[in-house]
């Protein structure tokens, strides 16, 4: 069933037009001198971006997001990659833990998992709380799905248990048949895993601020502070998340096509 | 499930179940330490005062300001699922019967990027756009059509329009498979035996879909309910949602016990639950109809 080729354009023309307007509208305003009362900005400049670039806090919060961001990817790895191959080979009954902490990570609201987390660590003399720690715990929960998603599906379509049988016929031991035998072949998953990881931690406001708040800032937290006060350095800051999101979701495609597997549609934090 | 099937090769000295269960000792700590241990002890600290188990809090909790943040929550996230589940289909049609390739599978990737956006960027990109000075309320305005003051960006149908900018293309990702496997035939059969296109719709096409449309919509509306960072950068404290008001329990904005904030904590995952539960119990009863 076909539609009609009228039709056709006219929806995907409006459907590009909200997801594109948005960002080009920042894009504008973030290179404009003003536009705020004509149909086109009055002037084009990069005094802005000139502004926002030279912020000690502008490289301080972007290496902040950056820290984080590659903190929970490789946590994440460390603590998915081996755990869902020893769960493949040795207990295909645990597949349902890991579909649990999955929903998990989807069915529990940030701001539910913020309580939790600051309920149960304030009572435990643990310093955890208030720390990145924390934040790195509580993103790795968050993304969880994103990186054994890629995994568990790059674990099947190769033959784990083959390859890994025969690494050990040849005297390799476990860790050593994970390490130059298993992920070397499942790397386009744990790539595109961690690429999917660092750009919802890159973006993620929620935890964040519940969880370490100005105490450790980063970038999203700078941008929304802006917003309340500067307008166009704000446009410039937010044009900055939009790449950075696109290049790493252009990544994963292209990982992805590369590889031959289809994309996971996954859901963000939001 | 490769994983599941015997296989001749397996060796028989197999690790016995409960070695074999402690190799996943790290992750099980893990899901303890940070998932589940948590969110028990907020289950437990919101039924239980020093006199015993009691709903008291829960009482104590659904103030007027509470009830209202909820039944502004299950509305935005009605809305905007209902958008989604409507408007979604109609766009991965027209991707679908595009004849490019190339714009085709350009266009599937535009919703995959997108449907990962959300929060602060997103809230700000909108005020940019349909803020009172925005460049689409400019550009409306000039052509005689004013949305302000009826509109407001920093309100709840302003924040229908944000979500909507990750809940169509999440309804895209989650319908194409569904649309894919409308079988060409059915629609030949249907034709052949002198159904219109909207009697094909109405009678052959939707009650397929249906399943698959239901379960989409959960999960659009917890998505949609879950959701705090777009709703605090575009309204800051002026919308009162669920999550806001759990968010403001947090920072002790506003001075009660904690216990309050557990209950809605519970009340929330309660809903949450009710709807990834029914997702992925439709979910499952579509996949074992296809079969």
């Amino acid at each position: 069933m076909k539609m009609a080729a009228f039709w056709r354009t006219l929806v995907i023309t409006l459907f590009l037009a909200f997801m594109i307007l948005p960002v080009l509208a920042t894009l504008g305003f973030s290179i404009a001198t003003r536009w705020d009362r004509s149909i086109l900005p009055e002037g084009l400049t990069l005094e802005w971006w000139q502004v926002v670039v030279e912020r000690r806090a502008f490289l301080l919060t972007l290496r902040n997001s950056f820290i984080i961001s590659l903190a929970t990817a490789a946590s994440l790895t460390l603590l998915v990659t081996p755990s869902t191959y020893w769960a493949h080979l040795h207990v295909p009954g645990s597949k349902v833990v890991f579909e649990i902490m999955s929903v998990f990570a989807f069915g529990v609201p940030g701001v539910v998992l913020a309580l939790s987390l600051i309920r149960f660590y304030s009572n435990i003399p643990i310093p955890l709380i208030n720390t990145p720690n924390i934040l790195v715990a509580a993103s790795m929960v968050l993304c969880f799905p994103f990186m054994y998603r890629p995994v568990a599906n790059a674990l099947e379509s190769i033959d784990a248990r083959v390859l890994s049988e025969a690494a050990q016929s040849l005297g390799a031991n476990w860790w050593t048949t994970l390490i130059r035998v298993i992920v070397p072949n499942i790397m386009p998953g744990i790539l595109g895993g961690c690429l999917l990881v660092f750009s919802t931690v890159f973006s993620e406001f929620t935890l964040t601020n519940l969880l370490v708040g100005s105490r450790f800032k980063t970038f999203p937290l700078y941008l929304v502070e802006f917003t309340r006060f500067d307008g166009r350095q704000a446009s410039a800051l937010a044009l900055i998340s939009f790449v950075v999101a696109w290049i790493a979701s252009l990544l994963i495609i292209w990982i992805a096509g590369k590889s031959g597997k289809p994309t996971e549609n996954l859901v963000g934090g939001r | 499930m490769p994983s599941a099937i015997p296989s001749p090769a397996r060796r028989p000295t197999r690790h016995n179940s409960l070695t074999a269960w402690a190799g996943l000792l790290p992750l099980l700590f893990f899901a303890a330490a940070f998932q589940f241990v948590p969110i028990f002890t907020v289950l437990q600290s919101s039924l239980i005062t020093p006199d015993g188990l009691t709903l008291e809090y829960y009482r104590n909790a659904f103030s007027p300001s509470i009830i209202e943040s909820f039944v502004n929550s299950i509305r935005l996230s009605a809305t905007t699922a209902l958008l989604g589940v409507v408007l979604g289909p109609i766009v991965a049609l027209a991707i679908l019967s595009t004849p490019h390739k190339l714009v085709r599978n350009a266009l599937t990737a535009l919703a995959d990027v997108t449907t990962n956006f959300g929060g602060a960027p997103l809230a700000f990109a909108f005020i940019i756009t349909l803020g009172s000075t925005g460049v689409i309320t400019l550009i409306l305005a000039a052509v005689g059509i004013n949305l302000y003051p009826q509109f407001r960006i920093y309100s709840i149908s302003g924040l229908t329009i944000a979500y909507l900018y990750f809940q169509l293309p999440l309804m895209i990702l989650l319908i194409i498979p569904s649309l894919l496997g409308l079988k060409k035939q059915l629609w030949e059969a249907a034709i052949n035996l002198g159904a219109n296109t909207r009697q094909y719709w109405t009678h052959v096409a939707l009650p397929i879909l249906a399943p698959a449309l239901l379960s989409s919509f959960l999960l659009l509306f917890a998505n949609s309910f879950g959701a705090y960072a777009t709703a605090w950068t575009l309204t800051g404290p002026d919308v009162n949602l669920v999550t806001v008001q759990i968010a403001s329990l947090i920072r002790g904005e506003v001075q009660l016990q904690p216990e309050i904030a557990d209950a809605l904590a519970v009340v929330s995952l309660l809903i949450m639950s009710l709807c990834v539960g029914g997702y992925l119990w439709l979910g499952a009863k579509a996949r074992r109809g296809r079969v």
